[in-house]
């Protein structure tokens, strides 16, 4: 049997108390309020239930595979994917763009950076209603425009594969300012010293930029890459204003809304998909953290 | 030692096994019971004659036409002359958002007494065992329930029993520019689709218009503003849950018309709102709601006809579907307060005051009793509607208003096949198997629960 030292048995018990005691309330509430509905929600997505109802009927496994093998569940990761990879990939290179426009000098940039960036800090709703006073094929800015030279407006709202373009552009526009700011202030920290050198040594401004900026950037990159894929995947705002019943816009966020609180009202399908989305975003955030960021080049 | 390392393992795993235990036991308790049968179904019947109204209750809402001020008004009346309050609450923006805001309520139990639903939404929370059947209390409250229209109140009924009271209710109805008509020289309004086709034709031929006639799109309910067509060639969205009709042939035969219209130009498809584009003047034509008659007039800078809905090749008569909504009593109410609820739906519907809230919203009056004759002189186009209400409606297909998803279904298959050059025959073929996959995995299991 082995011994114990009374003096370090009752210490240990004295921090153990301590911990408890400071420890204790914070991880009663995030036991509550995170993990408690957390796999209640796994439970409700092995029901066949509605939202409302005080009864529901065992699925099993039939949501997720439902999910994974309907067609409404293929188009919707096919419009998701969409969605990420064109408002990920768009977001960011003009938002590089942007950012190294205004990383110089001149007149106005003050103004310019307080106006790219501005969109962003809006909401959501709001930018929906006024991209669609832009949209609208009668009555929209754009539409006029079209119209002055001879053109018609294409049909927005009607053709599911323009509303997927058109809420893909308002998405970008807004989420364009932080990927800029971003990437500013990761260009601002580049060491002056080091662009400098490669001037004296007869870098081009090309060969400067892909060797020497986009490398030490590469934190920054890696940064604007986990959260704007966490955030275009849980993009819903603009979408559900633009397009409220999700004509070819239906996301993995806004179909789990029409399928919960929508005009499907199947809330253990909408809890399935919360669950895989979960998953997914996790997945995604554990991989870039354990394979993306070893190439990353920190300064 | 090792002794000590498995009984440490084994409290570990006690432990682990005990938490799972109470967390399973946690999960459960807070869901919805699997397998029970809805306690809506199984509650026992209240003795009314023991029950006293309560003396408050509240009235959810979405204020539908804009009757913020009429339905305090007459919710005014209502406590002045019994002394029951009534907290009017704002539950949503639109039929959706309140039965949405029911819905989650159900698990906190602050619902609210008096409900708002629409002909959509009503069906769904009656399954859910969300709300009461309305004959008993009704009587109880000293309600009538005979002189609401009968078409109207019927569309609640289901399985011998009504689950709410019309309140603001509409139709479809056939709007057209007389200014236009009258360019082209156009006398009549269309009966038939056929003559809607060469109307629509005639106004294009005469240069006074560029669209004729305009269908709304998957946002502006279709499936039902299209209703009337489907059905005056003898199809129909289901014939209750049978969703084979969406493939019969007088379906197909109706939006193929549909289609080929827009092909041939007279017609198109709204980006917006039919509605809208008709009162711009932009549209000669369309079929909407006659709870839009009071706001298109009103915007309108030309004179606005209305007509009864065109029949078709089958059916010329019973080709008007109804809509709107009505007012339900929540089954998680008390009955002191469900009594109460009954007593204000009456005097929300009665005769005089539901010629006052047409008058200032546009929707029907919903008794047969009703005097609409002030409603007439305001606006002639009413009476009209009113005619039409009286003998030509008929209630909807189940699949667009008691199957979850079906309206949306039915309104996004219209709008591809509308917009494209989908073949009409496979796009409705696909939508019946939708409508059917929607039904048995989201609602047969829950009816036969």
């Amino acid at each position: 049997m082995p011994t114990t030292n009374p003096h370090r048995r009752r210490q240990r018990r004295r921090d153990a108390l301590v911990f408890v005691a400071f420890a204790g309330p914070n991880l009663l509430l995030i036991a509550a309020f995170i993990y408690f509905p957390l796999l209640s929600n796994v439970y409700y997505s092995t029901l066949n239930w509605r939202m409302g109802a005080t009864t529901a009927t065992s699925a099993g496994l039939d949501n997720y595979v439902r999910l994974f093998t309907s067609p409404q569940g293929v188009e919707m990761w096919r419009v998701t994917i969409t969605f990420t990879v064109v408002t990920v990939v768009a977001s960011m290179v003009l938002g590089l763009l942007v950012a190294l426009a205004l990383n110089h000098r001149i007149p106005g940039v003050t103004a310019g950076r307080t106006a790219i960036f501005s969109p962003y800090v809006l909401s959501g709703v709001g930018v929906g209603m006024v991209w669609n006073f832009i949209f609208d094929p009668q009555l929209g800015l754009l539409g006029h425009v079209l119209r002055a030279f001879g053109a018609r407006s294409p049909e927005w709202y009607l053709d599911s594969d323009l509303a997927l373009v058109m809420v893909m552009i308002v998405y970008i526009w807004k989420n364009l300012g932080f990927c800029a700011v971003v990437f500013l202030a990761g260009l601002q920290s580049i060491p002056s010293d080091l662009i400098e050198a490669a001037r004296i040594d007869r870098a081009g401004a090309v060969r400067r930029f892909f060797k020497l900026t986009l490398p030490l950037l590469s934190p920054t990159v890696f940064f604007l890459t986990v959260t704007t894929i966490l955030s275009s995947m849980q993009a819903f705002d603009i979408l559900k204003i633009m397009t409220p019943s999700g004509n070819g816009t239906n996301t993995i966020v806004f179909e789990l809304f029409l399928q919960g609180f929508g005009p499907y009202q199947n809330a253990g399908y909408a809890a399935a998909i919360s669950v895989v989305l979960f998953v997914v975003l996790f997945a995604i955030t554990a991989f870039q953290l354990r394979f993306v960021e070893k190439r990353v080049h920190y300064a | 030692m090792s002794t000590t390392i498995r009984s440490t393992r084994a409290r570990r795993v006690t432990t682990t096994m005990a938490v799972l235990g109470v967390a399973t036991l946690g999960l459960t308790a807070c869901g919805p019971a699997v397998g029970a049968s809805s306690p809506g179904a199984s509650a026992a019947a209240t003795d009314w004659a023991a029950i006293e109204p309560a003396e408050s209750i509240s009235f959810w809402t979405n204020h539908p036409g804009g009757s913020q001020a009429i339905e305090q008004e007459l919710v005014d009346g209502f406590t002045e002359e019994t002394g029951i309050e009534v907290e009017i609450v704002t539950a949503g923006a639109n039929y959706e958002e309140v039965s949405q805001r029911f819905q989650t309520a159900q698990t906190s139990g602050d619902v609210g007494d008096l409900v708002v639903m629409s002909d959509a939404t009503w069906f769904t929370n009656h399954v859910n065992g969300s709300l009461l059947a309305v004959d008993d209390v009704f009587a109880a409250a000293g309600g009538d329930t005979a002189t609401y229209n009968a078409t109207l109140f019927d569309d609640y009924l289901y399985e011998d029993a009504h689950y709410a009271v019309p309140y603001a209710r509409s139709t479809t109805i056939y709007y057209y520019n007389e200014d236009h008509y009258a360019q082209a020289g156009l006398t009549e309004a269309p009966t038939t689709w056929d003559e809607v086709r060469a109307n629509s034709q005639a106004l294009i031929d005469a240069g006074v218009t560029e669209t004729a006639f305009s269908f709304p799109p998957a946002e502006d309910y279709p499936a039902w503003m299209m209703n009337n067509l489907v059905w005056s060639y003898g199809g129909g969205w289901s014939d209750e849950w049978d969703a084979s009709a969406v493939t019969s042939e007088g379906t197909v035969q109706a939006v193929q018309f549909a289609q080929d219209a827009v092909q041939d130009g007279w017609a198109n498809v709204s980006s917006g709102s039919p509605a809208d584009d008709f009162a711009a003047g932009a549209t000669s034509q369309f079929i909407g709601s006659t709870g839009s008659l009071g706001g298109v007039t009103e915007t309108a800078a030309f004179e606005v006809g209305v007509a009864f809905l065109p029949g078709g090749p089958v059916e010329q008569e019973l080709v008007v579907p109804t809509g709107g909504a009505g007012i339900a009593i929540s089954s998680a109410s008390t009955p002191e307060e469900q009594l109460a609820a009954a007593m204000l739906a009456d005097h929300l519907t009665s005769a005089e005051n539901t010629v006052a809230f047409s008058s200032e919203t546009g929707y029907m009056p919903v008794r047969s009793d009703a005097d609409a004759s002030a409603l007439y002189a305001e606006n002639p186009n009413f009476e009209v509607a009113v005619n039409q209400l009286e003998t030509r409606t008929r209630t909807q297909d189940y699949m667009r208003v008691f199957l979850p998803g079906g309206d949306l279904a039915l309104a996004t298959a219209l709008q591809r096949i509308l917009t494209t050059d989908a073949d009409v025959e496979e796009a409705l073929a696909a939508l019946q198997t939708e409508l059917e996959g929607l039904y048995e995995n989201d609602l047969r299991p829950q009816l036969e629960g």
